[in-house]
């Protein structure tokens, strides 16, 4: 694979970013069916605390100066993922209340940890909002390695994940180890979200999990035409997002959002002409 | 009829924190047996049915289903179920009918297998049992209640299970597809075996088509075939609910009565 080494960094941009505009989306499908999109916001900040924690550790101590700080915040974004696990767990009838505690308290670590480095903020800019010129060689790696890992465990358990999010009681009585898959489930969101932290940022992983499904959502008729139809807005806003911002020399993290958006609008206004937007409703009885 | 047993249940209690909800209940269900599970409302018929599904745990006594224990139990594609509270899925969920009735086979089928082409015949084989095949396509929350409680029995009828259990599994269904629904259950019932458990209300109709009836109320206060129920049904309906249940109008508002009556002694009459 000599040739990944002979990559531009909008080579290298551009790759991690197509395996992050199709990771996303898949995942986003199965937290939009199960009302648990918010986690995903709750595991990004989490991600800043852990990368944080790695510049404190960079700067503070000789020995860790190698250190990528992307690497700590997977290592948090992990550690949140078990905590958020544990906490639904916990909080059975509410789960989504883990969410927030556990994003009150990533900001909080986060903010103090901040305090006590020196960082430019251009570096901060970096991290927050994304930027494709921090994609270095070791990072494509990265990305291959992980996305391979979530494509598979997502085929593995396509089957066993929509029948937990569809009915949980009934998957359990099937058989479907229900807090195994579930554990699986977050673990991936939380690489998936380290993955996506150099292209789209922090703030706007989210973003990028949430917009291709909430238009597919609009337009497909079954769960599976949905999620096809979402790494197909996904990869597109990606490709659009990276190429406008490349042209315009804007941030590459804002536009592919502004393109997801965009698609989004689309899909609203053909549901509108179509009459569908009423899919959602609850039954009154 | 074999003499295998399916389900053997012994001296098994349970309580929900520190109220006691079931008690030293011990129930055998045969091979090809069609059993009516009856009780008021809070009786535990739903919190029995989860114990026998791996849900709860009890705190005593011991399950077991083919003659395995339950802790140990692997086959659960062998058992199929219908949930009381079918209707509390997310209705906006995008689902088709198809794919709904498909997650049935999900734990037939291993890690990383997809459906094949017989798998989506016997989707619409489970469908058309139901009445549902027309609606294939549709969306599960474009369906009325009613509707999707038929797709949810498609769901558990679809992987052929040895055990169908079903609670409450008509309620929201009119009164001309309850009546298929029965037959369907008692055809599957005579003419491939299955074993059934159904949890109902509807004592009066139920009476045509179980083979065997358990009454239920914290203990077991009967379990037997149907025609020493009859005989019996009086006397039994005076000591679960208070008096005799009017069999043919809706009997939900009577239950109410059942929780106060002491009924430990009346623990017995369980013929064999
Ligand atoms: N999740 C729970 N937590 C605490 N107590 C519960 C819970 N579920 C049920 N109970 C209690 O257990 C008892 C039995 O409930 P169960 O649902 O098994 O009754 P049931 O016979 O199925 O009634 P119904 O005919 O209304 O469906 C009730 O008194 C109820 O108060
Ligand atoms: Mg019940």
């Amino acid at each position: 694979m000599e040739w990944i080494q002979d990559w531009s960094f909008l080579e290298r941009g551009l790759f991690a970013g197509m395996v992050i505009g199709f990771l996303s989306p898949v995942l986003g499908a199965f937290l939009f069916v199960r009302r648990m999109t918010i986690i995903s916001e709750g595991l990004s900040h989490v991600t800043l605390t852990g990368i944080t924690a790695g510049l404190v550790l960079m700067q503070v101590t000789a020995v860790f100066s190698w250190l990528n700080p992307l690497y700590t915040g997977l290592l948090a974004a992990i550690f949140g993922a078990f905590i958020i696990e544990r906490l639904r767990g916990m909080y059975r009838a509410f789960e989504e209340v883990s969410v927030p505690i556990l994003l009150s308290a990533a900001v909080g670590a986060s903010a103090v940890l901040m305090s006590l480095v020196p960082t430019s903020y251009a570096e901060w800019y970096s991290y927050l909002f994304g930027s494709i010129l921090t994609v270095r060689q070791e990072d494509v790696w990265f990305t291959i390695g992980v996305g391979a890992v979530t494509l598979l465990l997502m085929l593995l358990f396509y089957k066993e994940l929509l029948a937990i999010s569809f009915d949980q009681e009934f998957a359990s009585v099937t058989g479907v180890p229900v807090q195994r898959v579930n554990m699986v489930f977050t673990l991936l969101l939380a690489l998936v979200i380290a993955l996506s932290m150099k292209i789209v940022g922090i703030l706007l992983v989210g973003a990028l999990i949430i917009l291709p499904t909430a238009a597919a959502y609009l337009i497909a008729k079954s769960f599976r035409r949905m999620l096809l139809l979402g790494i197909l807005f996904g990869e597109a806003s990606v490709l659009g997002g990276i190429t406008a911002s490349y042209y315009l020399d804007v941030a590459t993290g804002g536009m592919i959002v502004v393109c997801g958006l965009l698609l989004f609008t689309a899909a609203l206004v053909s549901a509108f002409v179509r009459g569908r937007t009423g899919l959602g409703e609850e039954r009154i009885t | 009829m074999s003499t295998e047993e399916i389900v053997a249940m012994d001296h098994v209690s349970f309580k929900y924190g520190r109220q006691n909800v079931l008690d030293d209940i011990s129930l055998h269900v045969k091979k090809g047996s069609f059993l009516g599970l009856v009780g008021p409302n809070g009786s535990g018929k739903s919190t029995l049915i989860k114990l026998l599904l791996g849900l709860h745990k009890q705190q005593d006594g011991t399950i077991q289903l083919f003659g395995e224990d339950h802790r140990r139990f692997r086959g659960w594609s062998r058992v199929g179920f219908v949930s009381q509270k079918a209707a509390s899925f997310n209705s906006g969920f995008p689902a088709t009918v198809k794919e709904v009735v498909s997650m049935g086979l999900y734990g037939k089928k291993g890690l990383f297998r997809f459906l094949t082409k017989k798998d989506r015949q016997r989707v619409e084989e489970a469908l058309e049992k139901v009445g549902m095949r027309e609606y294939k396509n549709k969306t599960i929350g474009q369906l009325s209640g009613g509707q999707q409680q038929r797709v949810f029995i498609a769901r558990a009828l679809v992987s052929d299970p040895e055990l169908l259990i079903l609670d409450e599994p008509t309620v929201g269904v009119d009164a001309e597809s309850v009546q298929n629904f029965y037959t369907l259950l008692k055809e599957l019932n005579e003419q491939q075996g299955m074993t059934l458990i159904l949890v109902t209300h509807d004592i009066g109709a139920m009476s045509s088509y179980v083979t065997d009836v358990a009454c239920l109320n914290k203990c077991l206060h009967y379990h037997g075939g149907i025609v020493d129920y009859e005989e019996n049904r009086e006397e039994l309906m005076n000591r679960m609910y208070g008096h005799e249940v009017n069999v043919i109008e809706h009997n939900h508002d009577h239950h109410h009565h059942s929780h106060d009556h002491d009924h430990d002694d009346l623990h017995g009459g369980r013929p064999g």
